[in-house]
């Protein structure tokens, strides 16, 4: 096989976020060598000063938005990047973060900070997807390593990445997990929540909690009904719809109608 | 002119930062300042949350240490419920420390500080990274990327997953440890046994290289915390608190952890995002201390570990007068120490029948309406202070996190590092790489310490004594 000219330049960006999204392409250990056969990374401040000058093929975006400076650098990224992918539940919903949305900022810096009028901050924590427009969102909270090695070469190769965009239920489903709910009466998200953490917290006895947001399409009335019948007061489940994801459309709104 | 000096991202680090270098009218070095710019607020949205929920919630504080604060909070949850863990839970969740030292320390030496120490701080910025060691030294590049993996896999086998596990509850934990990997992690603990004592052998070669510029590291007296165990060994997920001061004297000691707030205080500037601890009885600034691997070895009567206490005594020969090691270049070394003596430990509690129990969750109900949780994560001390109400629901939130109480050890540092090696107006690539890396010795890790605040790549700006900024390098 001839070489290629041009090996595809990846660049990554940090916004408000862990670093969880992005030190999962530090944990691609053995794959990592792999991976830089095939791409340059070329900007990727967490693992190297050097940086190197855009455009660049393809960017991963971590984070939210939270500042006005932030506002305006997404929109130099995008113009610099062929490919946008924002990695995970910060990027692509808000993350944790925008539970502050909830709420007046105001009352968080005045009450975490001595001295809040030199904090310049937005009222919300957005996801990517306000600023600019997105080519691929992964999800999780954190992303799977798997899923971010298998987008990065479908976008090398120029084809569609092979993401299930199924729910936590199918997973349970296919690992013979028993369902929380139906056995143990537990309040689990599973059936509107996206793919892709192989129903971790099932496994584990426990309900899902939401980590890789909405799927598409998701049936959050009927759930929240279904959470009705199972004992849940409405405080519960506002509160269920409001964890890594709490500023996805489907999770914030099912959550508003509970709020009062 | 007076000038200030910005440095922003700050690479190789976790999370977001930027320092300026503020110069007088002779282009001397006046002041250096680390700044963070970004809001997440934890402390306030988790009021209103549950207590169960708290280990989950925190860990999304940092994507480096998410079992830190999983351990933390869990803890409070367990004072909260006022209940003994099971021991096996104990020791699980001791293991789960162990690993996240093993894996972190490894990230910190292997992948963001050995670029400059094995190929030079003034080595091209496009090699200095892990990528540059792979190519000029793969075998051990390799072995550092296995030893975090090794951590990383203890955190998988325990957790479900790397980041961000759902598996540690008040209480206890919430799965056994599957005793079908127990060999499998036996058999590699003689492999990152050899690396964790490479990387020392690695470590005491660079002090010899940078014999003439270590004495400008962040090199100040200072006092340094962390926990110790009841006789005064190296402790890291238990224990009681010690304050050392920059000539070794203890000078407190057995503090309750669960009143911590007794001894510290936070001060606040307003140039930066980032809160300044300080120990209460000698005040702001004079009270400035240091935690993590430096703080801890330091402070600690011995280790438990045959090899890693052989290494301590070694250490301690460094710190000769001043009776404890002040240099915080000394912190990479000292946490080479503690991955040696994570690894011994770790092949303790594998050979523990112990950790094979079944018995890993005391349930109970709220029985206390507040609660102290403490570990020590990789970076050091760090403290989870939740208050409930009667069905558990979060009234108030307090974190006190590692990298926060470094802060004013790290502005100290940076300024000593810019004074020692700028003159003027000239400012090489290598010079402003020793400043980045005056921070990355605290391995700081910014997305826990601006857990309310911050975002952290560096930019360096040079700003005047008007406050004109003359000059600015960014990534």
């Amino acid at each position: 096989m001839p070489a290629k000219k041009h090996k595809p330049k990846l660049a990554v960006w940090k916004f408000a976020s862990c670093d969880g999204c992005q030190l999962s392409l530090l944990d691609c250990e053995d794959e990592l060598l792999k991976i830089t056969e095939i791409i340059e990374i070329a900007n990727f401040p967490e693992a190297s000063r050097a940086i190197q000058p855009g455009p660049y093929d393809i960017s991963l975006v971590e984070g939210s938005i939270t500042t006005p400076h932030d506002a305006e650098r997404i929109h130099k990224i995008r113009r610099q990047s062929k490919i946008l992918i924002t990695i995970g539940a910060c990027a692509t919903s808000g993350g944790i973060q925008a539970l502050r949305n909830f709420a007046d900022v105001k009352y968080y810096t005045n009450l975490v900070y001595a001295n809040p009028k030199f904090i310049s901050t937005l009222q919300h924590s957005t996801p990517i997807s306000h600023h600019i427009y997105v080519d691929y969102e992964l999800r999780g909270c954190p992303i799977n390593k798997y899923q971010l090695i298998e987008v990065i070469s479908a976008f090398v190769n120029n084809r569609k990445p092979n993401i299930p965009n199924t729910s936590v239920c199918i997973e349970c489903k296919r690992k013979s997990v028993t369902c929380v709910m139906v056995s143990q009466g537990l309040p689990c998200l599973g059936p509107v929540t996206h793919a892709g953490c192989q129903a971790l917290c099932p496994s584990y006895n426990r309900p899902c909690f939401g980590c890789y947001g909405p799927k598409e399409a998701p049936n959050t009335t009927s759930l929240a009904e279904q959470f009705i019948e199972l004992g849940l007061s409405k405080n519960d489940i506002v509160r269920a719809f409001r964890g890594f994801n709490a500023y996805s459309d489907a999770f914030r709104k099912e959550s508003e109608i509970y709020e009062k | 002119m007076n000038k200030t000096i910005t440095i922003s991202p700050v690479t190789r680090i976790e999370g977001h930062a930027k320092i300026t270098i503020h110069l007088d009218e002779n282009g001397t070095v006046q002041d250096a300042r680390l700044h963070v710019d970004e809001f997440r607020g934890f402390e306030k949205f988790c009021e209103g949350r549950l207590l169960w929920e708290m280990p989950g919630i925190t860990s999304r504080i940092c994507g480096i240490c998410p079992s830190s604060h999983l351990i933390s909070s869990a803890k409070a949850g367990d004072e909260i419920f006022a209940v003994e863990i099971p021991e096996t839970a104990e020791k699980l969740r001791r293991l789960l420390v162990l690993a996240q030292w093993v894996q972190s320390h490894a990230l910190s030496f292997f992948y963001l500080s050995s670029p400059d120490l094995l190929l030079g701080f003034d080595s091209d910025p496009s090699k200095r990274n892990i990528l540059g060691l792979i190519e000029k030294d793969k075998e051990l590049a390799r072995r550092g990327i296995r030893l975090r993996k090794f951590g990383q896999e203890i955190i998988e086998i325990l957790g479900g997953r790397r980041i961000h596990t759902p598996w540690a509850v008040p209480g206890g934990v919430r799965e056994p440890f599957d005793k079908s990997k127990k060999d499998h992690l036996l058999n590699w603990i003689p492999e990152v046994k050899e690396t964790a004592l490479m990387a020392l052998e690695i470590i005491k070669k660079v002090h010899q290289d940078l014999e003439k510029e270590i004495p400008s590291f962040g090199n100040f007296r200072s006092l340094f915390v962390g926990l110790v165990s009841t006789d005064g060994g190296l402790e890291y997920y238990d224990g009681t608190l010690r304050v050392m001061d920059g000539n070794g004297n203890i000078i407190a000691d057995h503090l309750d952890p669960r009143k911590y707030y007794e001894y510290f205080d936070e001060h606040t500037e307003n140039w930066s995002y980032l809160k300044f601890p300080f120990y209460k009885p000698l005040g702001y600034p004079k009270g400035m201390y240091r935690v993590g691997p430096l703080a801890r070895v330091n402070i600690c009567d011995y280790i438990e570990t045959p090899l890693a206490e052989k290494e301590r005594r070694e250490f301690k020969k460094i710190a000769a007068s001043d009776g404890v090691v002040n240099n915080s270049f000394y912190y990479h070394y000292a946490r080479l120490i503690e991955t040696l003596f994570a690894v011994e430990r770790i092949e303790v509690l594998l050979n523990d029948p112990a950790i094979l129990g079944d018995h890993i969750r005391a349930r109970a109900m709220i029985n206390r309406y507040e609660g102290v949780g403490c570990n020590e994560a990789p970076r050091g001390v760090l403290f989870h202070h939740y208050w409930v109400n009667k069905d558990g629901v979060l009234q108030k939130v307090n974190l006190l996190i590692a990298t926060g109480q470094n802060n004013l050890a790290m502005n100290r540092t940076i300024k000593q590092i810019a004074s020692s090696f700028i003159e003027g107006s000239n400012i090489s690539e290598g010079v402003l790489n020793r400043i980045e890396s005056g921070i990355r010795m605290y391995d700081p890790c910014l997305s826990c310490s601006t857990h309310a605040i911050g975002q952290m790549p560096l930019v360096i700006q040079f700003i005047d004594a008007n406050g004109n900024v003359v000059h600015e390098i960014r990534k």
